[in-house]
């Protein structure tokens, strides 16, 4: 056997606990003290774990719709474009190769100024006279934000007679996304407060009902980290349990928000509900076992 | 084993312990006694670092616990017994549960902890009340349980702080019997007590304090001299 591979398992030697069963029988314990504790919290843990479902179904609901408005945003920025128009002796051609170099451009078309004529005079009765259009370029690009900076850039290319785009939609499209975005940092905040608030709360009352034990038992030398530890996966079970009961509202919201995109022939957003959730839960258990840990760091003196 | 050097421990504008020095031998048995209030414990509570000393050195085992870090003083503590006036039981858990409490939070086998529990049970003639509940049984058997948990860990050490102050003279005697019976196994016992009839009757090393300064320190001594 090579060297570096009997260094590998040295190493990996040393991650494993000499008696892996004295572990296991310790994680076992710190469990049940953990389920003890929840026990003994009795009829406040519904109140809890209610106020903590009602928070992050509030998130939940709230992250969702945000990713249904994004993807409409999407989806109106992806139709915007600029009507680029060629001055009359301009190529197209050499213009559109020079367009499709620039910086968030998707894709150009040429809409030649004969084609142009035709769908005028199809649309409108027009006298019999000469073709007064340009040869027209329409310019696709990548995303809603960044159509300002390929106008700017656009004006620059040779043979650019004038030009335009729905300015009004992509800045209120803009904006959308803006709102969306700021939305779902605000109500994160939101829940970190309240789930920190509520958790650090109940921990707090948990010691206190608990304090004689805890002297008692920190006294007989029971480490710090066993008395801590069931305290801290209470307020983690508290958030688990939270998003676990926020998930049949959820469900609700998730299944009109798909009604909503089928009805505007819109795909819905890939793995929008296994994004939520995930991060509900994620959430949840962090702010749960950050409020736990909060509440033990101030009034719990081991 | 202990070596207490130079001790001064101050609370505020008073001295609770002043220039206290003492040796004590592996396997002795240890009455500190004294009137309330002269330091006998803060003396204890020194010992298991529920206190830290103003000055000076407290040597267990080699080790001055006075520079111990917080995180190590659970692991100090389990290498000692401690037995309080006041028993410390938890109400709602069984003599069993009682005793059984530290060592389960170490990860020992359940059949490791059946033979330790019941070992230490019958050691205080309590094997017949594993079941009973802290609040079913008399003073003298809650301070028998807390005896129990504090030598279940096997222990080289057991502080008791006023062991039989809640207790009425026959209670008082079973008590003390139970220390003198778990030194006589070679664990050292300090005592701390103002129960003149049993340091009487027991005639041990007896140190005395007063105004927090050790006045007497007499091998097979009696409470007064």
């Amino acid at each position: 056997m090579s060297s570096s591979k009997q260094n590998i398992k040295k190493k990996v030697k040393q991650h494993i606990p000499k008696d892996w069963l004295t572990e296991l029988r310790i994680v076992y314990r710190i469990t049940m003290e953990t389920f003890n504790d929840i026990k003994r919290t009795g009829i406040v843990n519904i109140v809890i774990i209610t106020t903590m479902a009602a928070i992050l179904t509030i998130f939940g609901a709230l992250f969702r719709t945000g990713l249904t408005v994004s993807s409409f945003a999407h989806e109106l920025g992806s139709v915007l474009e600029i009507s680029v128009y060629l001055k009359q002796n301009a190529d197209p051609r050499d213009a559109s190769q020079q367009i499709n170099r620039l910086e968030h451009v998707q894709r150009v078309k040429i809409i030649p100024k004969e084609s142009s004529w035709k769908d005028l005079k199809r649309e409108i009765d027009i006298p019999d006279i000469e073709n007064p259009l340009p040869d027209t370029l329409h310019v696709k690009v990548d995303k809603a934000e960044n159509i300002n900076s390929v106008f700017a850039n656009i004006k620059k290319v040779h043979g650019v007679a004038d030009m335009n785009y729905a300015a009004e939609l992509a800045k209120k499209i803009q904006f959308l996304n803006q709102v969306v975005n700021t939305t779902t940092v605000f109500v994160v905040i939101i829940v970190a407060i309240l789930t920190i608030t509520i958790i650090n709360n109940t921990i707090q009352l948990v010691i206190q009902s608990r304090k004689e034990e805890i002297e008692i038992m920190r006294l007989m030398g029971v480490s710090n980290w066993y008395i801590k530890i069931p305290l801290i996966m209470q307020g983690a079970l508290y958030g688990f349990l939270g998003a676990t009961f926020a998930l049949i509202p959820l469900n609700f919201v998730e299944n009109t928000l798909n009604n909503v995109h089928k009805f505007f022939l819109i795909p819905s957003p890939l793995f929008a509900g296994n994004i939520v959730v995930t991060t509900m839960f994620f959430l949840g258990i962090l702010f749960g076992a950050g409020g736990s840990f909060l509440s033990i760091k101030k009034h719990l003196q081991v | 084993m202990i070596q207490l050097r130079s001790i001064t421990k101050k609370y505020k504008n008073s001295y609770a312990l002043k220039n206290v020095n003492l040796d004590i031998l592996s396997g002795e048995f240890v009455f500190v006694t004294g009137a309330s209030g002269a330091g006998k414990s803060t003396l204890m509570k020194l010992l298991y670092k529920e206190e830290i000393p103003t000055s000076g050195t407290v040597m267990i085992g080699g080790i001055n616990i006075a520079n111990l870090p917080s995180e190590k003083v659970p692991n100090l503590r389990r290498c000692m017994g401690i037995v309080f006036q006041d028993y410390k039981l938890l109400q709602n858990q069984s003599v069993y549960d009682n005793v059984a409490y530290v060592i389960r939070t170490l990860g020992i086998s359940t059949k490791e902890i059946n033979a330790r529990v019941l070992g230490a049970l019958k050691v205080v003639g309590l094997s017949d009340k594993i079941k009973a509940k802290p609040t079913e049984l008399s003073g003298g058997e809650q301070q028998r349980v807390s005896i129990a948990r504090a030598i279940v860990n096997g222990p080289p050490l057991l502080i008791a702080d006023e062991p039989t102050g809640n207790l009425d003279p026959k209670n008082s005697m079973e008590v003390m019997q139970i220390l003198d019976q778990i030194n006589q196994r070679g664990i050292t016992v300090i005592v701390s007590t103002h129960d003149s009839a049993m340091v009487d009757y027991f005639r041990k090393r007896v140190i005395t304090l007063e105004g927090g300064e050790v006045v007497r320190d007499i091998q097979a001594g009696t409470y007064e001299q």
